[in-house]
């Protein structure tokens, strides 16, 4: 379904996916990318790093960007094209996410006294995906633009 | 929850996963998962490919809504061709002996996995395809 189409047809496949903010629905955003990742061809390892960052994208926006509000929607963008797949994760922009938190460098001590031993997210996101890119949605929102690169 | 994919074969699948992700999250029981994922391929591939022509430009709408004890999903098609409803469905033995269409099998399997099963007032033209689950079987 990803192979390259002859004529002006584009060569890249959209899906979009909207969900309420409510923990546990990245849930569903973890298992259609996953699903449309392994039907692209790739790798059970890259699929796994997949799902963790979107589960780290999707909750931020869940929590932060939108503050819970379950009346807000966290729009998920997966574009398929022959050689990668682009997911772009986008809120409505409750809470603006500071660009300083953008390129952390979380240490452990720190992290241990943490309540909630958060604050890896980011830094997760950009360990595990090829692409990492902050910007502001149409929306208002925040977005991050994140890209996996399919090796053959 | 709203889900749009382009009408090329395949993207079915992705929908399924993506349906029975929701449904879990609802608390649905296994069994009753599977099902609905079988009836929902159905309806999506009917969408694809009758509905939207299979034209990869066109998208196929799903909305997933949860109630207290039912789950609705919505199938949504642009209409290049309308379902033709009003006949009487043939039953699987006139099919099986070759005196009616093959055709129609999707819609007969979705009517025996789901709870509820059919087509919708659709105001914009296209075919709009309702499908509810209830969380216990009655």
């Amino acid at each position: 379904m990803t192979s390259p189409s002859s004529g002006d047809e584009p060569v890249e496949r959209m899906i979009e996916l909207r969900l309420p903010s409510r923990l546990g629905y990245e849930k569903v955003a973890m298992d259609t990318a996953s699903s449309l990742a392994r039907r692209m061809g790739f790798g059970a390892d890259r699929v796994e790093a997949l799902r963790t960052a979107i589960a780290e994208a999707v909750t931020n926006a869940i929590e932060h960007g939108n503050a819970q509000d379950s009346g807000m929607r966290v729009l998920v963008m997966l574009t398929a094209r022959p050689d990668e797949l682009v997911v772009s994760v986008a809120d409505q922009g409750r809470k603006q996410l500071d660009q300083d938190q953008t390129t952390p460098s979380p240490r452990i001590e720190d992290a241990f006294s943490r309540q909630d031993k958060g604050g890896w997210g980011i830094w997760l996101i950009r360990e595990l995906m090829d692409e990492v890119e902050f910007t502001v949605a149409p929306s208002g929102g925040n977005q991050v633009r994140m890209v996996i690169h399919l090796e053959r | 929850m709203e889900l749009s994919f382009p009408s090329e074969l395949g993207f079915e699948k992705v929908a399924r996963d993506a349906v029975a992700a929701f449904a879990r999250r609802l608390g649905c029981d296994r069994e009753r998962v599977e099902d609905l994922k079988t009836a929902l391929g159905e309806a999506c591939i009917n969408a694809i490919e009758h509905g939207n022509g299979r034209t990869p430009g066109l998208h196929v709408d799903v909305s997933c809504f949860g109630s207290e004890d039912r789950l609705t999903v919505e199938v949504r098609d642009r209409g290049l061709k309308r379902y033709q409803g009003g006949d009487q469905v043939a039953g699987i033995d006139l099919k099986l002996r070759g005196l009616a269409p093959r055709r129609g099998m999707g819609l007969m399997m979705i009517e025996q996995l789901v709870d509820e099963a059919g087509f919708t007032e659709s105001p914009d033209g296209g075919n709009h395809f309702r499908l509810v689950l209830y969380y216990h079987r009655t």
